[in-house]
């Protein structure tokens, strides 16, 4: 058996998450959920709300989880997670790490109120979102993390509308750890994980996941695609500890949004014969904020 | 039927999961293909190996039998090659190339400090070879044959081995006793060497072919040329190889004050350079400039780094005398005219511009003949020996390499000459036709993943302060520190063989990437692998490549 590979030092592979699921090539989700589950470790029960990671890793009778696995509707998986660490205590079983996982649509639109309660009464769950920006499993329809600019089938022109800013409303409800994450820095995702679950209360941790089917790009570009959003600006990593923000990932070496728009196929409509239009002006700007809002 | 739990109608530890393999259209592969580097290099070295051999195991014994697998000469190579290697370095897109030719010499140096041995592939075989010269084509030829079990025998005409790398090399660039070691190493596989026996007057090529079965003829170019000035039988006129074979063996050769070395090649190089730590003042003269100069470029910046004048752009037409005593040289400026057919441009004298440059002692360093005295083989252009593309001269059995084919070369590439000859020898008395494995496509900067490579200073050797060079003889580049070679050899980028990144395992969605458990290297599980392209596509070294499914 070859040693592990230097490369791999405090880097989790275990498998928890196993072939056999039916996400599409280069999904990003898929990644995202087995990179949370192996640093979550065996001890590790995952609620996992409606959507693309539900239906592809959770048919009977041979669903990828290899740590509990608890189905809820759309709109209350961290209801169901703050079910089980009520539970938990009532039983005075654990400790036990307990993960709640959504889409960006059960997150921000369907699911919001009841993540909201879970963060306000402060049960000790970490919710983690899966962000591909928009409703993928029902058939690519905006949800309220639809950056602007894209296209989606209900908003066929572009969408209007700028992307919530999720971590920053998790923070303000006082929960003491709130993270960005994207599935190309597998270690700094692992790190978050791992830290996140040695906090008591409720955490937050936002993965941006790439869609290659709603977002238009070869599945070879997932990794790809998530370097040039942190790169541009657009998707800036950071963690909010007591409502601070800290860590944040200085960006290297600065690139402008088209580099991450071309590839993608729902921003095609952005660039006529390849000049970009004056939309493209605006998602700069945007990408401009956030550097200079989190001084990337 | 086992009993199952409350509520479950399917044991889930029993189910076999979904197989997701039958989506894929393109599937990925494993390829191993040819760094530059390797390409590149005359002598065929196979240098991603033996770096990747320093960076992962730390073992310089183990890179050493890999260096030692195609090269008998690491050490010298590592202090006279001048590392085309490099040039094709992909790191040089990056930040700049790995200092190959100083690991290769810490390597071969490490092997003389250690004694380490070269190991023979075959024990015995009857047949003979005889091997004309020990220059590095012959020393190639006859190490490769040796290690394969031939009887080899050595013919050199000088009194010691190593050919131009004893007679033509000065120490300051390649030390005696560095030459002298690794020689030693290779006579340890059972080659036999003779001395002060010139083929061809002392021995008649003939009676070579009549007793062996094959020979290998490495003579090199020995003869220095001269041009046609007149003056050139004065006292104090040496040709370049003649001057150095002079210094190199010891004898004391006055220079007097003032040098004029004609020509830029390398030979001109060393004589300058030579001459220098002669005590002389050292002007080398060439008709052309800097830019049309045939040597290598490190060479001509370190005699300019040591105060040898460069005079271009100027012809000898006359060497002067005064009691068949060199006085000076009668030279006149060139402009330079359109190319000639050798690609380089025309000089064409000015009238008028003639003008005296005093010397004691002039050099010809115009360029180098091979010593036919006795042995007739077919030629080309009426130089060079002509040999097939498996090194058989025009006589059956006779096989040539090294610059007396090549032209004047490097050592190196005599070294891959001599390897190539050993093995057409090895087929031809076998009787086989000689096989030649295509090696893999070369791969360049553009297919590689350059995200996951670290920005790194490379390795950079010292050379002895000016001052301190002039006064003797002693090696330039002092030794290496081996712990700062294998932080060098590091920052190789692995180009078309897997280090263990581990990205591919990582990065998978499908989890489809694992550890093979019979050899320890990553491999694809094609039942559930969806070919989406990702592993390829972060693949830093394109060893990963998605091909179309079978």
């Amino acid at each position: 058996m070859r040693e592990q590979s230097k490369y791999l030092e405090g880097v989790d592979k275990k498998d928890l998450f196993a072939s056999g699921h039916r996400a599409c090539g280069g999904c990003g989700q898929a990644l995202a959920a087995r990179l949370v589950a192996d640093a979550a470790g065996e001890n590790t029960i995952a609620c996992v709300a409606t959507g693309c990671l539900e239906v592809f890793s959770g048919p009977y009778p041979d669903p990828s989880w290899r740590i509990p696995f608890l189905h809820s509707l759309f709109e209350n998986a961290s209801a169901v997670a703050s079910g089980v660490d009520a539970a938990y205590k009532a039983l005075k079983k654990g400790p036990v790490n307990i993960i709640a996982q959504g889409g960006d649509g059960s997150t921000a639109d369907i699911g919001f109120q009841s993540i909201s309660g879970m963060f306000e009464r402060g049960h000790n769950v970490l919710y983690v979102c899966y962000d591909n920006e928009a409703y993928m499993n029902t058939g690519v329809q905006r949800s309220s993390f639809t950056p602007y600019g894209a296209r989606t089938s209900t908003t066929p022109t572009g969408n209007t509308t700028r992307k919530k800013n999720m971590p920053m409303l998790a923070a303000d409800h006082g929960i003491p750890y709130v993270a960005t994450a994207t599935v190309d820095d597998f270690r700094d995702l692992q790190l978050k994980i791992r830290k996140a679950l040695t906090i008591e209360g409720p955490k937050y941790i936002h993965i941006l996941a790439p869609c290659p089917l709603g977002w238009g790009h070869h599945g070879e570009l997932t990794v790809e695609i998530c370097r040039l959003a942190k790169d541009t600006g657009l998707f800036p990593v950071y963690e909010i500890i007591d409502g601070k923000v800290t860590n944040v990932r200085k960006i290297p070496v600065k690139v402008p949004v088209e580099e991450y728009l071309k590839p993608q196929g729902r921003f095609k409509h952005l660039f006529k014969k390849g000049v970009p239009t004056k939309e493209v002006d605006v998602i700069q700007e945007i990408a401009n904020q956030n550097i200079e809002r989190f001084n990337l | 039927m086992e009993k199952l739990p409350l509520g479950l109608a399917l044991d889930l530890r029993k189910v076999v999961p979904y197989e997701t393999g039958s989506w894929r259209t393109l599937m990925p592969v494993n390829i191993m293909q040819t760094p530059p580097c390797n390409q590149d290099c005359p002598a065929g070295n196979d240098i991603r190996g033996f770096l990747r051999t320093l960076a992962e195991k730390k073992d310089y014994e183990a890179a050493w039998h890999v260096l030692t697998r195609t090269n008998p000469l690491p050490a010298i190579c590592g202090r006279v090659c001048p590392h085309p290697c490099e040039d094709g370095c992909n790191r040089r897109d990056f930040d700049s190339p790995v200092a190959i030719n100083s690991a290769e010499r810490a390597v071969g140096d490490y092997g003389l400090e250690e004694n380490l041995e070269h190991k023979k592939l075959i024990a015995h075989r009857k047949e003979k070879v005889a091997v004309i010269g020990s220059g590095p084509a012959g020393l190639s030829c006859a190490f490769h044959l040796a290690k394969r079990g031939f009887q080899v025998k050595i013919f050199e005409a000088y009194g010691e081995p190593g050919g131009m790398m004893r007679y033509g090399i000065p120490s300051y660039r390649l030390p005696n006793y560095v030459l002298r070691q690794e020689l030693e190493n290779i006579w340890k596989l059972g080659i036999e060497l003779e001395c002060n026996i010139k083929v061809g007057v002392n021995i008649p090529m003939d009676q070579l072919i009549q007793t062996h079965d094959a020979v290998f003829v490495g003579i090199g170019a020995q003869t220095g040329l001269t041009i046609d000035i007149p003056g050139q039988d004065a006292g104090n006129v040496f040709s370049g190889v003649e001057f150095l074979r002079d210094v190199n063996s010891g004898k004391y050769v006055d220079v007097g004050k003032d040098v004029v070395v004609i020509g830029g090649g390398n030979t001109a190089m060393d004589c300058a350079r030579v001459a220098k730590r002669l005590g002389a003042n050292v002007s080398v003269v060439y008709r052309r400039t800097r830019v049309e100069m045939p040597a290598i470029t490190a060479e001509i910046d370190e005699a300019m780094e040591e105060r040898v004048m460069f005079r271009y752009h100027t012809n000898p037409v006359k060497i002067i005398q005064d009691d068949d005593k060199v006085v000076g040289i009668l030279s006149v400026q060139m402009e330079l005219k359109e190319p000639d057919a050798s690609g380089r441009a025309r000089p064409v004298p000015i009238p008028g511009s003639e003008s005296v440059i005093p010397a004691d002692t002039v050099i010809l360093a115009t360029g180098q003949a091979v010593d036919y005295d006795g042995i007739e083989v077919h030629k080309r252009d009426n130089k060079w020996i002509s040999a097939n593309e498996n090194l058989m001269t025009s006589i059956d059995g006779v096989f040539a390499g090294g610059d007396a084919v090549l032209g004047l070369e490097t050592v190196s590439a005599a070294i891959g000459q001599g390897t190539r000859a050993a093995s057409a020898i090895e087929d031809y008395i076998d009787g086989g036709v000689e096989s030649r494995l295509s090696s893999p496509p070369v791969i360049y900067s553009k297919d590689l993943n350059t995200y996951y490579y670290n920005k790194k200073r490379r390795f950079q050797k010292e050379a002895l302060p000016i001052h301190m060079r002039l006064k003797h003889f002693k090696e330039l580049y002092p030794a290496l520190d081996f712990e700062a070679i294998i932080d060098e050899a590091e920052r190789c980028f692995s180009c078309g063989l897997c280090f263990n990144c581990g990205n591919c395992f990582m990065y998978c969605p499908d989890n489809a990437v694992r550890i093979s458990e019979k050899t320890g290297l990553y491999e694809f599980d094609l039942d559930f692998c969806k070919g989406c392209g990702l592993c390829a596509k972060e693949c830093p070294c394109r060893y990963i490549q998605m091909t179309l499914e079978k």
